[in-house]
């Protein structure tokens, strides 16, 4: 039997018109001296999300976690969308839910019920309590609320289950910086609280990520089992945020994996700590390097050639493990496809925005592959960026087609404005907010870094190690590729 | 509900079963027990989904980057926002005149623009600047109205606060402010129509055959211009009660446009609807028009099949669930479960009336209770927000996305839309591959 069917399919193309400039069917022309962000007081779309979901993230790669937002509930529900939209994955988090009572006498009574029922309706393995900016402004005591929530929860179901359920604060006043700080401080507050004893010394290696997808976590680890290293991945969302689907499932539904909070205990054992991204996690490598002497290395994000060369090595050096011959053909392999793909990437102008170290990692990368970038943008403003973008740059400028332009946390407004005014650009870098710029500009748009939630895949593609370049290489190539030669009868390769 | 014992105690009045005849209804529009996984969201996020399209004023969010990031995406459609990106200084020193200043140079950047809308966010209404007073200045210096959207996260009791808020907005700043005063005789309004997906096109096509033009739908389609023209509507039709009624009582108030309440979801609905805005014109024709939509609707026979007598679980906004109940039973479909984050007594007694005995109505269940739900009821099919469709889906459960993500669902054709949709999740082999352990044994008792 044939189905039958209307197709009403959506909205046509040509119907979805998001208008971006509002009433002006026409282009205006910008005033000049309003494109560079440091000139106005207003921000046009932000590049960068606040401090709690960048904790919320953190908590969510710990084994049977769940992070508790201490303010209203739009800030843990905005939050859920973007980890469905870009992870396709549930994301439980629990919310203090302040009304206008808490907004007048601040948040006790709701941190105090709200651990309460969060536990006796869950029973986490840890609780990782995120704060936001309403309970910051109104100066919330947390760790006298905690205490006292810990003193009811004691009263209620005991003192042995209360201690099996660790609490860690995690203050993040969501105007005092972006979500890359949120996970520093997630990582920093993590090991303070838990990470107490060194004890029993080990051979293993704790490695921070910082904000990476599950499918670079993964790599990570291939990289780690390739060297014979054991290694600890502090906030592993390899498993919690790309979860198979095997029902029927246990309620409350607790996602697989996670790091095991013993296992975070152990990382004042390590022997080293491998923050990957500085921005994002390096403050935790510091904590233990100061308070135990363990040695820290913190950056650059293995992206590209070099990057992964200067991870392994370090990594190498500190285990006394020989990089094997497995990852040298890896190795071997990606620079095979630089060479294979040089004719179509070199030369290539292009533009980079996201995260302080994606976009560290990426410009590099970029160079490698012989292309000129042309601006360099960081949502998150960084004391560090433009001296380790300008470090890459020495290296590489004498090839050049253009001097590049570096954004120290700007908007995408002002990004934008930018490539309009330059005469060619090939290539974007960037996540699911570039699609508007891509569209307007013309300039096909390769997803990177976070967030991307308007394309399936990205999360689990890694773009970490040698295989990551790899994978990363091909869909550059590939997209610049479909831009130029979109049907296969005119480019036979 | 599974084991009622096991709810919160404050929590066990939100949820009721419907009995036989007694129409008990659960509490609701209460403020949400602290600690859940809660499925509301906050007075901006509603504010921003009743105005995020106005398209052609500046929306200028008031708060940290975090509100303006999360708020800049509506419906599923990305748009500009502006915002003043609050950072640490300016909470201890105040962001007065970053305010005024980021309200002068976002209309520098967008001199187009009609007006600006100045959203306060849970920062901005705790430092507590004169948001009013800001405004009320910035509007002679840009010589265009900058409307204030009181919309803190922390008030009310979730994202309907923002319903309100804005509607008041939208009431006392846009509507009705043209001169042109002579009613348009076929014009009409549609309250609470936010054209996801085409739904206000295939509206319009209906109300079209009846000779009527749309004049202005709150919000998918909603410029300044339009709201300004939309008191010589002659009818406003009141598609969701959620976030149209306020409007019509206001406008019956102030300009006498009388108001009809109607759902273009489901066929009888929709029939319904189309015989009572025609009734009020004197219209003719609305028959051929139902039975031209009947022969379409004949095209969702085949996916009827695959659904007939398949439970069903709805959980979204408010007012849509009365009658997205009756166009799930329309299919054949059983009906379960009703639940909305912040739906009213008038939702509920609407949703209760259109069930049989035995549906379980819920308010405000946080995620662990539709878990519970769903271990309990295994219904066949979950209609709901994208926060639960991941969930439903681990726990095996076919998940259609409403408001919806593919087409459209209103009219009769996007009834036959809705049904080749539910019918496709039904039947899809993907939850039967997803029984690997039952696929494990079946395989070894092959081999052995
Ligand atoms: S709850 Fe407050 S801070 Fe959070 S998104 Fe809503 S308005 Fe912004």
């Amino acid at each position: 039997m044939r189905l039958r069917e209307i197709p009403v399919d959506g909205i046509p193309y040509d119907r979805l018109c998001v208008e971006k400039i509002p009433a002006a069917p026409e282009y205006i022309a910008r005033d000049p001296e309003l494109v560079p962000a440091s000139n106005r007081s207003v921000v046009v779309n932000p590049n960068r999300i606040c401090m709690p979901i960048g904790a919320m993230w953190a908590v969510l790669g710990v084994h049977r976690a769940i992070p508790f937002v201490q303010g209203a509930q739009g800030c843990t529900t905005y939050a859920r969308y973007t980890f469905c939209r870009i992870f396709k994955e549930p994301a439980t988090i629990a919310t203090a839910s302040f009304h206008e009572d808490a907004a007048v006498f601040g948040g006790r009574k709701n941190v105090i019920e709200g651990i309460r029922n969060l536990v006796v309706r869950y029973w986490p393995g840890l609780i990782g309590v995120v704060t936001t900016c309403s309970s910051e402004i109104m100066g919330d005591d947390m760790v006298s609320f905690l205490k006292e929530a810990r003193a009811r929860l004691s009263r209620e179901i005991g003192r042995e289950k209360t201690e099996e359920i660790p609490i860690v604060l995690i203050n993040t006043p969501s105007f005092a910086g972006s979500h890359v700080e949120g996970y520093d401080r997630a990582s920093k507050a993590f090991l303070e609280s838990l990470a107490t004893t060194r004890d029993v010394l080990s051979e293993r290696v704790n490695i921070i990520p910082g904000m990476l997808y599950p499918g670079d976590i993964r790599e990570i680890r291939h990289l780690l089992e390739e060297m014979n290293v054991e290694g600890t991945v502090l906030f592993d969302i390899s498993d919690t945020l790309d979860a198979p689907l095997n029902p029927p499932q246990e309620i409350p539904y607790y996602p697989p994996g996670g790091t095991p909070v013993s296992e975070i205990r152990q990382m004042a054992n390590a022997r080293a700590t491998f923050a990957l991204q500085p921005h994002a996690g390096g403050s935790g490598a510091r904590y233990l390097e100061r308070k135990f002497g363990i040695p820290a290395f913190i950056g650059p994000v293995p992206i590209g050639v070099a990057a992964t060369d200067a991870f392994l090595q370090n990594l190498s050096r500190i285990t006394g493990r020989e990089i094997p011959a497995s990852l040298r053909d890896e190795r071997g392999r990606l620079v095979d496809a630089m060479a294979d793909t040089l004719h179509h990437t070199m030369m290539k102008r292009v533009a980079i925005f996201g995260d302080p170290d994606v976009v560290i990692g990426m410009t590099r990368f970029a160079c490698e592959l012989g292309m000129t970038p042309v601006a360099v943008s960081s949502g998150t403003p960084s004391k560090t960026f433009e001296g380790e973008i300008e470090s890459i740059f020495r290296e590489y400028r004498e090839l050049f087609l253009a001097e590049p332009r570096v954004f120290n946390g700007g908007d995408l407004f002002e990004f934008e404005e930018y490539l309009k005014t330059l005469p060619q650009i090939d290539l974007i870098l960037g996540h699911s907010k570039g699609v508007d710029i891509s569209r307007e500009l013309e300039i096909p748009l390769v997803r990177v870094g976070f967030p991307i939630y308007d394309r399936f895949g990205y999360q689990k593609k890694p773009v970490v190690g040698y295989r990551g370049a790899e994978l990363l290489l091909y869909e550059i190539v590939n997209e610049l590729l479909d831009y130029r030669y979109p049907d296969d009868r005119t480019q036979q390769l | 509900m599974p084991g009622v014992e096991r709810l919160l105690p404050e929590r066990r009045r939100h949820v009721v079963t419907k009995g036989d005849g007694t129409a008990v209804l659960p509490e609701c529009g209460r403020p949400t027990v602290p600690g859940l996984v809660s499925e509301r969201a906050c007075a901006f996020y509603g504010a921003r989904w009743m105005l995020g399209a106005i398209p052609d004023v500046i929306h200028l969010v008031h708060g940290p980057a975090g509100c303006a990031y999360f708020g800049g995406i509506v419906r599923r459609k990305s748009y500009r926002v502006f915002s003043t990106q609050l950072e640490e200084s300016d909470i201890v020193f105040g962001a007065g005149e970053k305010l005024y200043r980021a309200i002068l140079e976002a209309v520098a950047a967008a001199p187009g623009a009609r007006a600006v809308l100045v959203y306060a966010t849970c920062t901005a209404g705790l430092i507590g600047d004169d948001l009013d007073g800001i405004c009320r200045r910035a509007a002679r210096a840009v010589g265009r109205p900058v409307v204030p959207v009181n919309s803190p996260g922390f008030c009310g009791y979730s994202q309907a606060a923002g319903h309100d808020i804005a509607a008041g907005v939208l009431l006392e700043h846009f509507i009705g402010t043209g001169k042109a005063q002579e009613p348009v005789a076929n014009g009409v309004n549609l309250l609470g129509e936010f054209d996801v997906m085409g739904d206000l096109g295939e509206i319009e096509r209906l109300l079209q055959q009846l000779g009527l033009r749309i004049l202005c739908a709150f919000s998918g389609r909603a410029a300044t211009t339009a709201m300004a023209d939309a008191h010589r509507a002659r009818l406003n039709i009141v598609h969701c009660r959620r976030t149209g009624q306020r409007l019509a009582d206001a406008m019956q108030e102030r300009f006498g446009t009388p108001q009809l309440k109607v759902s273009f979801f489901g066929f009888e609905e929709t029939a319904s609807a189309l015989h009572s805005i025609g009734k009020f014109f004197g219209s003719a024709g609305v028959e051929e028009i139902v039975e031209q939509g009947r022969r379409e609707v004949g095209n969702a026979a085949p996916f009827l099949k695959k659904l007939a007598g398949k439970r069903v679980a709805l959980f979204f906004g408010a007012s849509r669930i009365g009658t997205m109940a009756r166009a799930f039973a329309e299919l054949g479909m059983e009906v379960v479960m009703i639940g909305s984050q912040f739906g009213c007594l008038e939702d509920y007694g609407d949703a209760g009336a259109r069930v049989r005995a035995g549906t379980v109505l819920i308010d405000d269940p946080p995620e662990k209770e539709l878990e519970e739900f769903i271990r309990k009821y295994r219904p066949h099919l979950f209609v709901g927000g994208t926060k639960e469709k991941y969930l439903a889906t681990k726990l095996g459960v076919p998940f259609l996305v409403f408001p919806q993500e593919m087409s459209s669902f209103a009219g009769f054709r996007g009834f036959v839309n809705l049904a080749r949709e539910a019918a496709g999740l039904v039947g899809a082999p993907v939850w039967r591959l997803a029984r690997c352990e039952r696929y494990y044994r079946t395989l070894q008792t092959a081999e052995g």
